[in-house]
């Protein structure tokens, strides 16, 4: 038969097209489609260091805070600047806030629909649910007016989003009234993720696009009514991860165990890391950095081990196999042809390997380093799901959902430790937010981590200006295009093997692809 | 018999939850938004009511980061379950829409064929290779906003890259970006734009948009751009909680110091608000909590046409604002600072910056403005 399509993937950041060869239920081979090309790292060149800063977290409106990070820490490399103890936890707890945002906005606004069926809620009973909530450990809201509100909305008959659904769909298995629990908190999780925002907002200026990380340490200097604020938005998003967003995760796992069974992908993980410490050594970071490759064991990450392929991808056929560093992107358009071009995402390699980035990575580099916060967190929650001892499952679909759940958790905590810990250091009297620097020569990787995973600029300076400018993003490692090898990227390993219940209805597909956060 | 439609329209407003109290303070806020009085309230909750029947809405993403998506979605009043559920039947919308692949673009031209919806475009049009930079369901993106056009009520594009191509289309424009309103004319649709610019749009003047569409039944009152006048008619410098410590020569002249904490103004260290038509310093962001200047940072101008050529190096005072203190102020609060030999100093580094330190052909810096040149005639500040 012909190849199934997904196109557009919906409920993303930006453009992707997904094909896969379905044969008896199972996909057996698959394609990710990167549909945009822009162009960052040309209309960089040539312009000051300090504004890629304001440029470069453009690429994503969902993750402007992880690319204006990595932008500055390239200039602040290149220009070698250290910045104050102060802008580094300012710009912790601003990283933090977008990571929470994201992913609270990811699990409930991005992928929950394919897990939670809608129209079902409209059956739940009312009573039930409330059980069903107090039992689950999670919170209530006003379930027979959500109930009710929905029942309007479906009978009227104009969907809105929910135009031409798949709902119904036999692989959707959740009670109806786990259904309306799960609706409940995915109308309240727009507000929750608003409030992260507003975090950002009060640090830096507003959401999305952020002002203040600039090169040299920070423009925001706190005061007490603003710490207060930070404090307020915070405080309402931690209740709602932890007595919402945990408590559905585990309470939905049971229904979907299948899928610890397939989804796994290339099984190698990288991380650079993210959320500096005091020394601002990279190893010691809060998520610290670090690759897995075959084994349950965590080596150090080399940027140098780097080379991106563009065989299959509408680049410059002869500049392939360069490491970022001295990269290079020109566009070659030629034709959508799957045993040729197929994608605008470059195919990064490490050590000749396809790498899987994002919260799952992240948080089995912590775990495997023997950071004793995530073992806790992960090791609770493999015993509360009956496989206690057995991290190894996370190496799949679910565990890739249920990594990022566990990631935000484990992030509320230090978040709450960075604003005592600002808080403490301004009433030292700590006054040193900003340094400055005269240098105009020199080379500078910001290798950092956005919410969908490992994230990497590189810019070279020279006479004032920026010469050369490259980035890897975590969508080109996670939805990279084959290799000079033909080897499959993350996500398309990842799809081979999963079950397709209705080709016209590729649900299954959709959940895997969504599990990368592209 | 507008009764009866508003009777019709309050049922189902119940039914979904949602208090007679509850939509009648937001339509208060929005009349706050278009500049009228909260007592017209309830004629735009009239209007929005209008019919029993949600207004269908098609938001198309093209060359974008999905930034004004995520924006809309920090709108808080009203929130956006209320927009998508309550107020308008968002028929297509990529980043949060249920369905997927060729069921989700069906929405378009269901849509498309019934007529009577507003088109949202988010994003730049790609036109590189052909269309080819930006490749949705097998073709060119571009061509579903072509097809979206043809029947829509109203245009709105939303956001810096949607107007005019925004950062994507910057020198030397790899992916041969361009705004909905060149991109619409060059394939022979002429119809009227609301143009949104700033990088991100503020969700605030999309949902003040839809109102009025709604509530008159036409475009609101835009000028030769597009822009419309009520958001776009005066400089953030105009109305910056710092124009103060401007007209007092009170500036920050470097982070990290002294002046930066006091909250001076940034205009020497690269403010783009005294060329910069919006209304941020009152309508704010994500539900007001603070804005760019607040949070210490210069404006960037990113509401401006061609911002990031026109507006960068960032950091660096690119426009020529008349600055106080020429005029006769105090010597002994702005003599050092602005003294002879630092107003000149001034004057070169602009010329300096609009010839070598660009990238693009870059704009010329602002002519000084006629409220300025008044004042300085009077004898400045005295």
């Amino acid at each position: 038969m012909a190849n199934v399509v997904i196109d557009p993937v919906t409920r993303i950041e930006g453009h992707l097209r997904v094909e896969v060869k379905v044969d008896n239920g199972v996909v057996t081979d698959a394609w990710a489609s990167g549909g945009l090309y822009r162009g960052l790292e040309t209309v960089l060149q040539g312009r000051a260091p300090a504004d890629a800063f304001y440029v470069a977290q453009r690429i994503c409106g969902v993750c402007p805070i992880s690319h204006g990070h990595a932008a500055t820490m390239a200039a602040e490399g290149a220009l070698k600047i250290k910045i104050p103890n102060n802008a580094r936890i300012i710009r912790n707890i601003i990283e933090g806030a977008e990571m929470l945002h994201s992913h609270v906005l990811w699990f409930y606004t991005l992928t929950a629909l394919d897990y939670v069926d809608v129209v079902s809620a409209l059956k739940a009973n009312i009573a039930d649910t409330y059980a069903l909530a107090e039992k689950a450990g999670t919170s209530t809201a006003d379930f027979g007016a959500i109930q009710s509100r929905i029942k309007g909305f479906v009978e009227n008959g104009q969907l809105s989003i929910f135009t031409n659904n798949w709902f119904g769909h036999s692989a959707y298995k959740l009670p109806p009234e786990l259904n309306l629990i799960a609706v409940a908190h995915y109308l309240e999780a727009l507000s929750i993720q608003a409030e992260a925002a507003q975090i950002i907002a009060i640090m830096g200026g507003k959401f999305p696009h952020f002002m203040t990380s600039l090169p040299g340490g920070t423009a925001w200097y706190p005061t007490e009514e603003k710490l207060d604020g930070v404090l307020f938005h915070f405080n309402r998003v931690k209740e709602f991860v932890e007595k919402a967003m945990i408590p559905d995760t585990l309470a939905i796992a049971p229904f979907y165990l299948d899928a610890t069974t397939y989804g796994k992908g290339v099984g190698n993980y990288l991380a650079w890391g993210v959320f500096e410490d005091k020394s601002m050594d990279p190893k010691k970071r809060y998520l610290p950095p670090g690759v897995i490759s075959g084994s349950l064991t965590v080596a150090d990450a080399d940027p140098k081990k780097i080379k991106e392929y563009v065989e299959h991808s509408w680049y410059t056929q002869s500049e392939t196999g360069l490491n970022p560093a001295q990269g290079k992107t020109h566009m070659a358009f030629t034709d959508y042809n799957l045993d040729k071009q197929y994608s605008w995402v470059k195919a990064p390699r490490y050590d000749e390997k396809p790498m899987e980035v994002g919260p799952l990575s992240r948080m089995l580099v912590a775990y495997l380093s023997g950071n004793e916060k995530v073992k806790a967190i992960i090791d609770g929650t493999l015993a509360k799901l009956g496989a206690a001892g057995k991290p190894e499952i996370l190496m799949s679909l679910l565990g890739r959902v249920a990594a990022r759940n566990l990631e935000a958790l484990y992030v509320v905590g230090l978040m709450g430790d960075w604003i005592g810990e600002l808080i403490a250091a301004v009433k030292e009297g700590d006054s040193s937010f900003f340094v400055e620097s005269s240098e105009t020569e020199g080379d500078g990787a910001g290798l950092w981590e956005a919410p969908r995973g490992a994230l990497g600029h590189w810019m070279s300076v020279k006479g004032g200006k920026i010469a050369n400018y490259q980035v890897v993003t975590p969508s080109t490692w996670d939805m990279s295009s084959r290799d000079a090898k033909g080897v499959r990227g993350p996500l398309e390993e990842a799809l081979v093997g999963a079950p397709i219940a209705d080709p016209e209805k590729p649900l299954e597909a959709l959940r895997i692809v969504h599990s990368f956060d592209p | 018999m507008a009764q009866d439609a508003r009777g019709e329209v309050y049922d189902l407003l119940a039914a979904r939850g949602v208090s007679r109290r509850d939509f009648l303070k937001y339509c208060g806020s929005v009349a706050a938004l278009l500049g009228l009085s909260e007592m017209y309230a309830p004629q735009i909750a009239a209007a929005v009511e209008s019919g029993a029947k949600l207004k269908p809405v098609l938001w198309i993403a093209q060359g974008l980061c999905t930034g004004c998506t995520e924006s809309m979605a920090q709108s808080r009043t009203p929130d956006v379950p209320t927009v998508v559920l309550d107020i308008l039947s968002v028929n297509y919308w990529e980043t949060v829409m249920a369905s997927a692949g060729s069921d989700a673009l069906k929405a378009i031209t269901e849509t498309v064929d019934k007529g009577g919806y507003i088109l949202i475009v988010e994003g730049s049009i790609m036109n590189g290779a052909n269309g080819n930079t930006l490749r949705v369901g097998g073709r060119p993106g571009r061509e579903d906003v072509k097809e979206a056009a043809k029947n829509a009520d109203a245009i709105i594009a939303v956001g810096s890259c949607a107007v005019d191509g925004g950062w994507v289309k910057a020198a030397p424009n790899p992916a041969g970006a361009t705004g909905v309103s060149e991109y619409l004319a060059s394939v022979g649709i002429s119809k009227p734009i609301i143009n949104l610019p700033t990088c991100p749009v503020n969700p605030e003047w999309i949902v003040a948009m839809i109102v009025d569409v709604l509530l008159v039944g036409k475009l609101p009152a835009l000028d030769s751009k597009g822009r419309p006048t009520l958001i776009y008619g005066s400089t953030i410098h105009d109305n910056c909680p710092r124009r103060g410590h401007f007209e007092n020569g009170e500036f920050v002249e470097k982070f990290g110091t002294v002046e930066e904490k006091k909250q001076f103004c940034l205009y020497k260290v690269g403010c783009k608000g005294p060329q910069t038509y919006t209304n941020c310093p009152y309508v704010r962001w994500n539900d007001r909590v603070s804005w760019c200047v607040e949070s210490g940072s210069p404006c960037i101008g990113c509401g401006n046409f061609n911002w990031v050529d026109n507006d960068a190096p960032f950091l660096t005072r690119t426009s020529n604002v008349k600055l106080p203190g020429i005029g006769g102020v105090a010597p002994s609060t702005v003599g050092a600072v602005l003294g002879g030999a630092a107003a000149v100093a001034l004057g070169v580094h602009a010329v300096v910056s609009g010839t070598q330190g660009r990238v693009g052909k870059g704009g010329p810096p602002e002519t000084e403005k006629a409220y300025d040149r008044k004042k300085a005639a009077k004898g400045g500040d005295k």
